[in-house]
């Protein structure tokens, strides 16, 4: 579980997160919407600390993030991260990729690490390609090794920073397809995205951001056949 | 004009030795160089500005100042020091190190500046730590990128080696010099001696360009 208090991000004189509050609950799906420049990617980096934060706390699973007695880099571990231009490491193949965290972090042995490597592949349909380099992969292939590396790391809660932006329109489903069996499964999930379409389907909770704040949240349903919100009757109203 | 190929004939063996002691040279410094321009590169790289503040230092010195004062500062200031008294070697190699070592450092320092910041921030997501993400992710990559750059500094420094003549350090063109002093001849010691160099650099950009060619196709 996730628990956000008071979380403020300045970048300068730029307030770009003005007070956020929000729980997140085990095996929820929540999705993030709103305009760019909301503070939605910056809300989702926060909670993996790739942020520093101004002020406020972020507690995952009980421990504050925001507290230097602790590791960040074991709680990293415990959050994937799923970014929008994939990031995947160019000089290693697709399943060196996937252990490479297991096996330097974790201490996990090679080979079962290889297993549950391409177990993970198999998961996400390329278990063909585990020998192959990103450079030869489309977007959308390229994006599920990226959920597949983050998921070899077996983490409580999975981030993802608008996962298809960057993908041409026939691939996007491919990685939706994914994230949906992901969110069946039960993982908590966290979506910044442009796909109304996922968010209705698959969201548990949306939260409609602007200027910093969290403007409205609400479950699928009730945000985008009954926005309460001006702003988020505006956004809406674009967007759909 | 008479070009007398019996003088080179008689100065073999000496440019012999002379090219060997540029070989060491130029291995010395390019080793040395490395090691000390790749921890100079990573202090600049410290996001504290006073803790880079020697290493901006020393590359604004060691690249803002010829390498034939650092040679005689070495040389008559430096090395006697510390040793009592001087030799010429010893501070042609320190010289030479401590010039390149500040190249190299910027372009370690640009090398991994080059690598998308994405790179570390998937690393750093996956719960390695600064360390782990430079080592396996962002040093190979940047290791590449900085081949090119590394090579041009390798040939530059085997040509820069020649100044150490002046102190007297045995190499090419300190017996190019002694010949053209004994005969008072021209041609024959330098175009020798110049021969000799375009061999070595020719040479080490043929084994720089196999490198790349099979880190890329790796």
């Amino acid at each position: 579980m996730i628990k956000i208090h008071n979380l403020k991000k300045s970048f300068g004189e730029n307030e770009v997160l003005k007070d956020i509050n929000l729980v997140i609950n085990p095996q929820e799906v929540v999705v993030v919407i709103g305009p760019s420049g909301s503070g939605k990617s910056t809300l989702l980096r926060c909670i993996n600390l790739l942020e520093t934060i101004t002020s406020g706390h972020i507690l995952i699973e009980g421990k504050d993030i925001t507290d230097k007695m602790n590791d960040i880099n074991k709680m990293r571990a415990e959050v994937g991260m799923v970014f929008q231009q994939f990031n995947l490491f160019p000089h290693k193949t697709v399943i060196e990729n996937i252990m490479l965290a297991p096996v330097k972090v974790r201490g996990i042995a090679e080979e079962p690490a290889r297993r549950k490597g391409l177990e993970l592949l198999r998961k996400v349909g390329l278990e063909e390609k585990a020998l192959a380099y990103p450079d030869s992969l489309s977007g959308g292939q390229k994006q599920r090794v990226a959920i597949a590396r983050a998921l070899a790391m077996e983490p409580k809660i999975m981030l993802f920073d608008e996962p298809t932006s960057a993908l041409d329109p026939e691939v996007v489903g491919e990685v939706l397809e994914v994230m949906k069996q992901l969110a069946r499964e039960g993982m908590t999930m966290v979506v910044v995205t442009h796909e109304m379409g996922f968010a209705r389907e698959v969201g548990d909770r949306v939260i409609f951001m602007d200027g910093g704040y969290i403007v409205e949240e609400n479950e699928p349903k009730q945000l985008f056949e009954n926005p309460h919100q001006e702003r988020t009757q505006a956004f809406l109203s674009k967007v759909l | 004009m008479d070009f007398r190929f019996d003088i080179i004939a008689e100065y073999t063996p000496f440019l012999v030795k002379g090219t060997l002691l540029t070989i060491g040279l130029s291995i010395a410094g390019i080793l040395i160089g490395t090691v000390l321009g790749l921890l100079i590169g990573l202090g600049k790289l410290v996001n504290n500005k006073l803790a880079a503040f020697p290493f901006n230092l020393y590359i604004t010195f060691f690249r803002g100042t010829p390498l034939f004062v650092q040679i005689l500062l070495v040389h008559f200031g430096v090395v006697p020091l510390f040793m009592g008294e001087t030799n010429a070697i010893i501070a042609a190699i320190i010289a030479l190190s401590l010039n390149a070592a500040a190249y190299i450092a910027e372009i370690f320092r640009a090398g991994i500046q080059s690598i998308d910041r994405g790179q570390m921030e998937a690393a750093r997501s996956l719960g390695m730590n600064q360390r782990q993400a430079m080592r396996y992710v962002i040093l190979p990559q940047a290791f590449k990128r900085m081949i090119p750059p590394l090579g041009n500094e390798f040939i530059v420094l085997i040509k820069e080696s020649s100044l150490a003549a002046v102190i007297t350090a045995p190499e090419i063109m300190y017996w190019g010099r002694a010949m053209a002093g004994q005969y008072y001849k021209v041609w024959e010691p330098y175009l020798t001696a110049a021969l000799i160099y375009l061999i070595l650099t020719i040479s080490l950009s043929f084994l720089l360009n196999r490198l790349e060619r099979r880190l890329n196709t790796g």
